[in-house]
């Protein structure tokens, strides 16, 4: 059966809408959101109404923890100073501009999912700030799926989709402790295991203005990623007229975070 | 000059142990440093006594660089230390009774320094943690699976973990292995092979025990303080 995940939807109500018509009109019937409904975006609270009013199961990510906590749950991974301000300002707005009823629904949500052997988060396993990039270390991402007791870890956070297939791992030790003089080789041999990163609905960063989700068909563990384009000027006029960081539409109509990065690279918020 | 570096942790306040392995180290040549890698304090006795001598070592003593360990940890979250944290998984470990026992085993003028220790320290290319970069109270042994061990070396991007949690001693040395994998995205496939880099998690011990590292060399040694001799505890280079 196929099911579809999706991620970073990001206040952008014209997005998320075509994406969800694209599942419709597959017929597809289970949907899993993995956080980040808020944030950036101009309409919080009507993308928030969506997602509650469909059924749709989703677990907490960074931007509704920190909504819900303040700024102090962020383990906070802004590439620049300026991004950062430019962040606390889109907090602020969105704090400002979300109802009671739809920040308690965000407070309710859990950090992870699980149906079997698929595990559902937002950033990894250990938080919802982590970033499994594409190309991070390969022990490293299996260690996050293995720890975790899952075969396939589907992730968001990093707006940027891929399937990351980990096999054929094996790792050989050696062991001296203070009860044994003699040394104790052996081999591990590594389960394979997969991650699925599902983008970005709201706020796509693969160098595309398309919003972005995957397909995964449960019986075959094939996945497709799948690119939907939506009224893209729409939701930048509605960014400029909340009064929120003109850089969120021009991100958006890029489909980019490059220019941020180039500002201020060596940043590291130690808050 | 080659180092050599003592290892020691698990100390919980006894003195009679940290005098130990002192007269150990001025009888052992070429010990260049001291490492305490945490639980300066514990339960089970008044800890002020061997809290002064670290702070103000007698003349000879090798001077200790010490870091927190996960007694510390529990002491300073319960003493408001650690923002809104308390001792939390020492109460759900072992009950009220130990943390009260805790809180009066420490002068509270010590607090202060307790909290000024670091959670690790960067040697070279070695980490020297209590725990691990995951959390001090993270329990490495020989049992862990070397996925996990692996994890906690690549976070701090170091070839070699001492660790003191578990209180074992060991030297785990990961020598080879692999793992491919594909990454598929908008723009197509492309496959990755990684190597499993030669990287050691050494746990050091606790009280008693403790270890000495020739960083020349890559040798670790596991002794107990006040035994006559240790002929066979020698690691492995």
């Amino acid at each position: 059966m196929n099911h579809a995940i999706i991620s970073c939807l990001h206040a952008n109500l014209p997005a998320v809408e075509a994406v969800l018509n694209d599942i419709d009109r597959q017929g597809i019937n289970t949907i899993t959101c993995l956080g980040d409904l808020v944030g950036y975006g101009p309409q919080p609270n009507e993308v928030v109404e969506l997602i509650r009013k469909r059924g749709i199961a989703t677990c907490q990510g960074c931007w509704d923890e920190d909504i819900i906590d303040g700024l102090n749950a962020c383990e906070c991974s802004y590439p620049s100073q300026l991004a950062e301000r430019r962040g606390h300002l889109a907090h602020q707005w969105t704090d400002d501009q979300l109802t009671d009823e739809n920040k308690s629904f965000l407070a309710s949500l859990p950090t992870s999912l699980r149906r079997d052997r698929l595990l559902f988060v937002h950033g990894s396993p250990n938080s919802q700030h982590e970033y499994l990039l594409p190309d991070m270390d390969a022990f490293a991402a299996l260690e996050r799926v293995e720890t975790a007791g899952a075969d396939i870890l589907f992730c968001g956070h990093t707006h940027q989709p891929y399937v990351r297939e980990l096999r054929d791992g094996s790792i050989r030790v050696r062991l001296q402790n203070a009860d044994h003089d003699c040394d104790q080789g052996e081999e591990l041999t590594l389960p394979m295991r997969k991650i699925v990163n599902a983008g970005s609905v709201g706020e796509p960063r693969h160098g595309s203005t398309n919003a972005t989700y995957v397909i995964h068909n449960d019986a075959t563990d094939e996945v497709e990623i799948k690119e939907v384009a939506y009224d893209v000027a729409r939701t930048c006029q509605a960014i400029v007229e909340a009064g929120l960081p003109k850089v969120f539409a021009w991100r958006l109509s890029h489909g980019f975070e490059f220019a941020e990065q180039a500002e201020d690279a060596s940043h590291v918020c130690e808050r | 000059m080659i180092e050599r570096w003592a290892l020691v942790s698990g100390l919980r306040g006894n003195l009679k142990t940290y005098d130990l392995i002192q007269r150990d180290l001025k009888k052992t040549r070429g010990v260049t440093s001291l490492f305490v890698l945490g639980d300066l304090v514990g339960p089970e006795r008044n800890c002020d006594a061997l809290l002064d001598r670290l702070k103000n070592p007698h003349r000879g003593d090798l001077k200790p660089d010490c870091i927190y360990g996960w007694w510390e940890e529990q002491l300073l979250a319960e003493r408001g230390f650690r923002g809104e944290r308390k001792a939390d998984a020492l109460r759900l470990s072992q009950g009220e009774d130990a943390v009260n026992a805790l809180l009066n085993t420490v002068n509270p003028s010590n607090l202060n320094w307790l909290a000024s220790l670091q959670f690790g320290f960067i040697e070279l290319d070695c980490a020297l943690i209590h725990g691990s970069s995951s959390d001090v109270g993270d329990n490495l042994t020989s049992e862990t699976s070397p996925l996990i061990l692996l994890d906690r070396l690549t976070r701090l991007n170091v070839n070699r973990l001492f660790t003191a949690r578990s209180t074992k001693q060991f030297h785990l040395e990961l020598t080879g292995g692999g793992i491919n994998s594909q990454v598929k995205d908008l723009n197509g496939k492309r496959e990755q092979q990684q190597e499993v880099p030669k990287r050691s998690v050494i746990g050091i011990g606790a009280g008693l025990n403790y270890t000495l590292y020739d960083v020349g060399s890559d040798k670790t040694h596991f002794l107990t303080a006040g035994s006559k001799t240790n002929p066979k505890r020698n690691g492995f280079a």
